[in-house]
């Protein structure tokens, strides 16, 4: 491993160019996970540094596009934690769906690239629920939506995948949710054609109202304290009383203002359930 | 006049890093971070196996947890591990580097930038490059930098690619790693 490397002036120097030129605000975003981001982007587009970065968005709507799906962290997983996806379609699912008069919504809050969301979808229709629930998931631009629509996903290591699929006890087979053409994999996209996409900046500023579950999964590794907290807040207004909301395993609601509106539903798969307050 | 011990260990380095753990007193002045590579999806266990002899607490930390003396953190399984300004572990679920997840290279090079020279990095036996990237950025920024003699190693790939890539501070087999470490103060 070899690679360029940018200091933090320069990489305050772009956040601030992406603030200003197009009013998206990355300033809480976790500084070294985010300046590592940078640095990939600045090689994988052969720039010369920060400065040629900047100069390269700067009244470039098409490269921000590109460079907001290159700043994203790709999920990379299909049943990441297939432990996880259990105690989802066992205990809470079954639990959203039969207490519910309407269609339940399901909110990933998290920007997927689609893994969580076809990981999701394939167990419910194996439940025969894909219907009896309304999915929202949020994305950064328009191209992750037609990526995500069209089933191309760029899941990296098929036998991971597969291996967590065996792990999570599914009904049918992994590979009959996809097919390979050339090199390049197409899952079945009625999975998704229900799913409502909501276009979001950094700070997730929109949320569908009345959600009984939120897939907040591995975001706020991407963040700070601050941000965090102020997103976890949005969450906890979005998510209706008994609700639930999914971290990653080892992110915590504990030393976040979020704690005290939640309970712990499952520890070790880091579920919590919304209090009535 | 250190803050911190970082060691990065792949196949053949359990044994060593217990022995380590095992020698460590209670009151050791620094927080010992652990990046290595390990099975993705056994969660658990491996932290229970290191503790049984360990002479200091083995935290599989969460995101975002504060860094404290005297306890050591080991990268959870299936994440790379990054140390933050402020003395905070930051997770992450980036694309596997050097095949791996944690990424020795990864956990190194961050504590490098935020430790600079108050740091010591330690690399042992293991099969892959892993590694030998970010003992170099250590050295570079003024750390100390530590291999396993490679000749007690089970497995030489990494103490060597490391060797190769930095002028390092001392080659020690594992008696001469624990001696180090026991005579540093605060």
């Amino acid at each position: 491993m070899m690679q360029y490397e940018i200091g933090i002036v320069e990489t305050r120097n772009v956040i601030k160019t992406l603030l200003d030129d197009y009013g998206y605000d990355f300033r809480d975003y976790a500084l070294t996970s985010f300046k590592r981001r940078l640095e990939q982007i600045i090689s994988n587009n052969g720039l010369k540094d920060a400065d040629g970065l900047i100069g390269k968005l700067k009244g470039n709507p098409t490269f921000f596009d590109q460079f907001l799906n290159e700043v994203n962290i790709d999920t990379t997983e299909m049943f990441r934690d297939p432990s996880f996806w259990r105690t989802l379609r066992d205990d809470i699912l079954p639990e959203i769906i039969r207490n519910s008069t309407t269609k339940p919504r399901i909110w990933i809050a998290s920007f997927d690239s689609g893994e969580e969301l076809y990981s999701l979808t394939i167990i419910l229709k194996e439940m025969g629920a894909l219907d009896k629930v309304q999915i929202y998931s949020n994305v950064f631009t328009n191209a992750t939506i037609q990526k995500i629509t069209s089933g191309q996903l760029d899941p990296k290591d098929i036998e991971i995948n597969e291996a967590n699929y065996v792990r999570l006890n599914g009904k049918s087979q992994y590979s009959s949710y996809y097919k390979v053409e050339g090199n390049k994999y197409f899952f079945d996209s009625t999975l998704v054609k229900d799913v409502n996409f909501i276009k979001q900046t950094p700070i997730i500023d929109k949320d569908p109202g009345a959600v009984k579950l939120v897939l907040f999964r591995n975001q706020a590794l991407y963040y700070n304290q601050l941000l965090q907290e102020r997103v976890l807040q949005k969450i906890a207004e979005s998510l209706v009383a008994g609700g639930f909301l999914a971290l990653g395993i080892k992110e915590t609601l504990e030393n976040t203002n979020a704690n005290n509106k939640f309970t712990v539903f499952n520890e070790t798969e880091r579920i919590y359930k919304r209090k009535n307050v | 006049m250190y803050k911190a011990v970082i060691i990065g260990g792949s196949a053949g380095s359990f044994q060593v890093i217990t022995r380590i753990l095992h020698s460590l007193p209670a009151s050791f002045p620094l927080p010992v971070l652990l990046c290595l590579h390990r099975l993705k999806h056994v969660r658990s266990g491996f932290v229970e196996a290191l503790s049984l002899k360990s002479g200091i607490p083995i935290i599989e930390p969460d995101d975002k947890e504060q860094i404290k003396p005297g306890k050591a953190y080991l990268a959870p399984a299936n994440y790379h591990m990054f140390i933050e300004l402020g003395n905070k572990i930051a997770l992450s679920t980036e694309d596997p580097v050097n095949h791996s997840r944690p990424s020795i290279d990864l956990s190194f090079l961050t504590a490098a930038q935020v430790y600079r020279d108050k740091l010591i990095g330690v690399i042992l036996s293991g099969a892959n490059r892993d590694g030998a990237y970010g003992l170099k950025k250590i050295k570079d920024l003024g750390g100390l930098a530590i291999v396993q003699d490679p000749n007690e190693c089970q497995v030489r790939t990494m103490t060597e690619a490391s060797l190769k890539m930095t002028p390092v501070d001392h080659v020690y087999n594992t008696s001469e790693i624990i001696r180090f470490l026991q005579t540093i103060k605060t």
